[in-house]
């Protein structure tokens, strides 16, 4: 993947007014961003604070209650919208992998190219074999998921995302299902992601990961983006005081 | 021993003619299952993301056929239908039709079963990657589901398989309306019932056995 330069001009994902409910329970109340081609978004928040809601908003998983989700100018609310389309240029990682058990590795990451008809069997082994090798699992593309320790099941899950090559990626809390010894090699896959220039979204409370790659920090809380601004100087002196609140508890 | 002797000289008396009536029975149950099958997969379609009156249609279905006995519902077509539409039903097409009812509702509910016993996340995980609904149903939910379905199935296989025996009600000649007849002829009621049950037992005992080889194949990876 080409490197890419970040360009304030422009935009990737323009959200405006979003609003989410659940029946009577309003998740998300008003949610107001811009984010730029190649910028690391990093979501941090106590849980329920809607920031997954937030972020599977973004692919539309969730139904938009209310506002706009723009992502490269397409409206994600408008009902018109063939979603199918949009989503093959959005990756998204979950928390709890949701690989394909039924496939093996290579399976996982081919069936979506092949299915669309985007590339041959041919070129999706190949594509396959790349992305497995960029994120270590060369040696495994014929295990089942069940064969695999999680961090290497998330490291797949990131393999199969990227052979639709995206160029924006959403991860929800891509490391919180993970035993902590398997934590570093999922961020270290997702760090020379975020240095090659890929648009990312990260639910996590990964706070060296916010740190490190992020470019900007999002505080949410009870449906609203509290604060945001880049990470290190949100980190070490947030100003509002759920963020001050909520810091204290998890650093 | 002399009860063992008689087992044997009446079953190879009777062979040729239980073969024939579990023939019989080999028939309505293998087209009922198809047909229940069928049923079973369009009614659990249906309930799950079916218009709204063809899902009432569809759960007063399953209903009916869960809250009735399976006798009543063998009288009530193979009597009750024919007189009131002027119709006439074979004695098989009866048969089949009764069963292909019945088990089609089981199977409704158990492949509904199965579908939504699939991870929410694995839908989510497939449309994310911008694969249509039924896209994802063919290649992602419907492999997974199968392979969890597939004990519940093959044990419907064994209960339509059984309760063909009720079809001598009307008189279908299948394996225990033969027995019946037999006995109403030779009064050997213990070793002729004795022989229908073993033949039951057997041909359920391999399919039990087959299901548990199938189980065993679809184990990716373990």
């Amino acid at each position: 993947m080409a490197d890419k330069v970040i360009n304030k001009e422009n935009k990737k994902i323009v959200v405006e007014h979003l609003k989410k409910s659940f029946g009577h329970l309003e998740v998300l109340k008003d949610i107001n961003c811009e984010i730029d081609e190649g910028e690391v978004v990093v979501v941090i928040g106590p849980s329920g604070s809607g920031k997954s809601t937030f972020l599977r908003c973004i692919n539309r998983l969730e139904e938009i209650t209310g506002g706009h989700v723009y992502v490269d100018g397409t409206d994600m609310a408008d009902p018109k919208t063939d979603l199918n389309k949009v989503r093959r240029h959005i990756g998204m990682v979950f928390q709890h992998f949701n690989l394909f058990p039924h496939k093996t590795v290579k399976e996982n990451v081919m069936m979506a190219p092949v299915e669309l008809k985007i590339m041959t069997k041919e070129e999706a082994a190949a594509t396959a074999d790349r992305l497995l090798a960029r994120v270590g699992m060369q040696d495994k593309t014929d295990a089942y998921p069940s064969q695999l320790s999680g961090g290497q099941k998330q490291r797949v899950a990131i393999a199969r995302a990227l052979a639709m090559n995206p160029d924006i990626m959403l991860f929800d809390e891509p490391t919180s299902a993970l035993d902590p010894e398997m934590v570093g090699e999922v961020l270290e896959v997702m760090k020379t992601l975020a240095s090659q220039g890929m648009t990312m979204v990260v639910v996590t409370h990964e706070m060296g990961f916010a740190r490190e790659v992020g470019d900007r920090l999002l505080f949410m809380d009870e449906g609203y983006i509290i604060e945001e601004g880049d990470p290190v100087e949100v980190l070490a002196h947030p100003k509002e005081e759920r963020t001050i609140s909520f810091l204290s508890k998890v650093l | 021993m002399n009860i063992l002797v008689k087992i044997c000289t009446l079953f190879v008396t009777h062979f040729w003619t239980f073969l024939a009536a579990f023939g019989m029975t080999v028939r309505v149950t293998v087209l009922s299952l198809i047909f229940a099958t069928i049923i079973g997969i369009v009614v659990a379609l249906i309930r799950l993301v079916g218009p709204k009156p063809l899902k009432a249609v569809g759960n007063v279905y399953i209903s009916i056929i869960r809250g009735t006995p399976l006798m009543v519902q063998i009288l009530f077509i193979y009597f009750g239908i024919p007189s009131a539409l002027h119709v006439h039903l074979t004695l098989f097409a009866a048969s089949v039709l009764t069963m292909s009812l019945n088990g089609g509702a089981y199977m409704a509910e158990i492949i509904r079963g199965g579908i939504e016993a699939v991870d929410k996340g694995q839908m989510e995980a497939s449309r994310s990657l911008g694969l249509s609904y039924g896209q994802t149903m063919r290649l992602v939910i419907l492999p997974q589901a199968l392979r969890m379905m597939l004990p519940s199935i093959i044990n419907q296989f064994i209960v339509t398989l059984k309760d063909t025996s009720l079809l001598s009600a009307i008189g279908l000649r299948e394996l225990t309306q033969n027995t019946k007849i037999i006995v109403a002829n030779n009064m050997e009621a213990l070793t002729m019932y004795f022989i229908c049950g073993v033949w039951y037992w057997v041909v359920i005992f391999i399919l039990t056995r087959v299901s548990r080889l199938v189980e065993k194949r679809t184990q990716y990876g373990r």
